[in-house]
């Protein structure tokens, strides 16, 4: 991603850029939750937290979308279906690990049909931990991924507590 | 953020992987438009949970089953609460069971609002969605004052409940509940009066009381179809006995019957919570359980916002359980979907479905779609199944 | 049962066959709707699982209980005469390795289509581990 581009390869990347960056297309995916998470990621697209605001769209197909929402730890029958959405994306993709069966397995952890966690079976960008994670955690955390799409910044592992925002620990 | 590569794993690339095939949710059989046969594949939500709980405690069991499903969470806690109390001949005090019935009913109302902006969305009618789910937000908000979460609340302990209901919550509560009704009362007057949504209800999906109780339907479904099933009246349970609800019945078995159903418990249920938070017994809010849960069985029946959820546990006198099981209202329901949609417009399928307020998450699920005149096979997103649907309806009202 | 419940009846059905003339019977005598089939796996040294049907009549709850050899156990599908048990009885021959005859179909209700034969996840001696890939990377 870091050799010379011509002076044109630069500005569609750019345009590219800002429009991922400002609208970019989500894609939800349930991979065996409960649906916790996944009421809790269509709150967001509601209008007391209208994340729709911040330019993201919400669509069914994964041919079009930027960045994919990820619930659920994944159980066997999910997993052939989650590898086939990932493969058809196109470059480049983004996938958001929501809630803690997503990260881990969560409560499902060890269980005969779970592989425990997305990023046992594709790669994951960001992680929004919860049982499930609040609207605002899951805006904030999609926020946040969005962020570190500008040409600025670099991706960068972002862990905050309360206790580093206060000041404290 | 981490980086993008993960550790030990190769992307599959370039062409299809031969031995990656897609797990069909559903498989329609049509002639023309007509669906001559249904196939549901279940299994994307399996995540082995009866075995699981043979392997953890008691209390992990707790927050365990409060799992399984995020829409119906306290409903499931509370069965197995009330399943590990009677192994363990506990009874919990009256005003937890109360709270129990409390958060059950704000649980139920949730429910009928999750399940009015979905079915709304699925005929197509977004704004309804949205406002519905605005209003969902009030109900959230009151869980998640008496209890901290607005999802999975883990009201209940082994032998009562975790919080109190103070007087100023009860008041804020009651405020809320009138906004609620209000709302409540504007959606039945929409969708019992909208020639669109009409169109897509009535007469649509008709079950007879008799094929409903063959096919062992539960819940609102079973009771649109005039089965009186509904365990807070039949087999009432927790300060169901205390706090009685009304068996909410419609005979005429259609999909505009199943909304109404609804419709009309979330008015019972903003009763019943009114005259739990006015008459709230005054009393301890846990019993002491037993340090060993004994030898023995026991089979609790709840009404959950689907209907009913069946569960038995066996206890070996150990600290772990030795058998638990867990029928939810979904698996019953879904039978009766099946043999539904036979004879109806693959149009019709969305609505059916939404229809019995299925339990799994309406996102992802992939159709097939087979004509059997010539064999041809189609592949569709449910997105695209719901959109055919949205479109064949507003082709025909023209 | 010890602590014998109100509202409850057990009913051992000493012989297999027996099973269908008395569900029959509860039919014709509306005396309630089939709720659940349980399995339970009583362990590798009684050598026999429970099956245990439950019918419910409003709030009483009437449990048959039959007992099957953990080897070669058969059952009789219900399903003709109650479509509702077909998917409990999916359930059971998935996780328990009972076989019932005459259902209709052979495939998985919950558990995957790449799950290995001959591996119950209910029984005692399940071993997960037996699972090739649970849990791990692809």
């Amino acid at each position: 991603m870091t050799s010379k581009r011509s002076l044109w390869q630069e500005v569609t990347e750019g345009l590219k850029t800002w429009a991922r960056v400002n609208s970019p297309w989500v894609l939800h995916f349930n991979s065996g939750s409960c649906n916790g998470c996944d009421i809790e990621i269509l709150a967001t697209l509601t209008p007391r937290y209208d994340l729709e605001r911040f330019g993201v769209k919400l669509q069914g197909s994964p041919r079009h979308a930027d960045v994919l929402l990820c619930t659920g730890p994944v159980t066997r029958q999910a997993r052939e279906r989650l590898i086939r959405i990932y493969e058809q994306m196109h470059e480049p993709k983004f996938v958001v690990a929501i809630g803690s069966c997503a990260l881990s397995g969560g409560a499902f952890q060890g269980c005969y049909n779970v592989m425990g966690g997305i990023d046992h079976v594709i790669p994951v960008n960001a992680y929004i931990p919860g049982c499930p994670p609040r609207p605002e955690a899951i805006i904030d955390g999609v926020v946040k991924l969005l962020g570190s799409l500008l040409p600025a910044r670099q991706p960068q592992a972002i862990v905050e507590t309360e206790l580093e925002k206060a000041g404290v620990g | 953020m981490t980086d993008t590569t993960p550790k030990g794993f190769t992307i599959p690339i370039g062409p299809q992987h031969p031995a990656l095939k897609e797990p069909g949710h559903f498989r329609f059989t049509v002639d023309g438009e007509i669906v001559t046969r249904a196939y549901v594949r279940l299994g994307y939500a399996h995540r082995g949970i009866e075995k699981a709980a043979e392997e953890r405690n008691y209390i992990q069991d707790l927050y365990l089953l409060e799992r399984v499903c995020g829409i119906c969470s306290h409903i499931h806690a509370l069965a197995y609460s009330l399943a590990v109390e009677q192994l363990a001949n506990v009874q919990a005090p009256p005003r937890a069971q109360a709270i129990r019935v409390l958060v059950a009913e704000l649980e139920r109302i949730h429910s009928h609002f999750l399940w009015m902006g979905v079915s709304a969305h699925e005929a197509g009618f977004d704004t309804l969605f949205m406002y519905s789910w605005r209003d969902r937000e009030q109900v959230m908000d009151i869980l998640e004052s008496l209890t901290g979460n607005r999802v999975n609340y883990s009201a209940n302990l082994l032998g009562g409940v975790k919080f109190d209901v103070g007087r100023e919550q009860a008041a804020q509560i009651l405020l809320s509940l009138d906004y609620l009704e209000e709302r409540a009362r504007h959606y039945l007057n929409v969708l019992s009066k909208d020639a669109m949504f009409l169109q897509r209800t009535r007469g649509i999906g008709v079950m007879t009381r008799a094929q409903a109780e063959v096919m062992g339907a539960v819940g609102p479904t079973a009771r649109a179809s005039n089965v009186p099933r509904d365990l807070r009246v039949t087999a009432p349970y927790a300060a169901y006995p205390e706090f009685p609800v009304k068996m909410i019945l419609d005979d005429r078995g259609d999909l505009e019957a199943r909304f109404e159903v609804r419709m009309h418990e979330l008015f019972e249920s903003i009763r019943v919570i009114r005259r739990i938070l006015n008459e709230m017994p005054e009393t301890e809010l846990v019993a002491r359980m037993p340090r060993r849960i004994p030898v023995g069985e026991a089979v609790v029946r709840l009404e959950a916002p689907r209907g009913e959820v069946f569960y038995y546990i066996r206890g070996d006198g150990t600290d772990k359980p030795e058998r638990l099981k867990v029928r939810t209202p979904t698996i019953c329901n879904l039978n009766s979907v099946v043999r539904l949609v036979v004879g109806h417009q693959l149009a019709d399928v969305p609505m059916i479905l939404a229809g019995i307020d299925p339990c799994f998450s309406c996102n992802d699920r992939m159709v097939q779609v087979e004509q059997a005149h010539n064999g041809t096979e189609r592949t569709m997103t449910w997105s695209e199944l719901r959109q055919h649907g949205i479109d064949f309806y507003s082709r025909s009202s023209r | 049962m010890s602590r014998p419940r109100p509202e409850r009846l057990d009913v051992k059905v000493k012989e297999i066959k027996q099973l269908l003339p008395i569900i029959v019977g509860l039919r014709v005598k509306r005396l309630g709707y089939l709720s659940a089939i349980v399995g339970v796996d009583l362990g590798v040294e009684a050598n026999e699982i429970e099956v245990i049907y439950y019918f419910c009549p409003e709030s009483a709850v009437i449990a048959l209980r039959v007992r099957v050899p953990r080897q070669g156990a058969t059952l009789a599908s219900l399903s003709d005469v109650i479509p509702s048990a077909e998917v409990f009885e999916r359930e059971l021959r998935e996780m328990f390795g009972i076989e019932i005859t005459g259902l209709h179909t052979t495939d998985h209700l919950y558990l995957p289509d790449d799950w290995p034969d001959g591996v119950y996840p209910l029984r005692r001696d399940f071993d997960s581990a037996a699972i090739a890939g649970a849990g791990e990377k692809v």
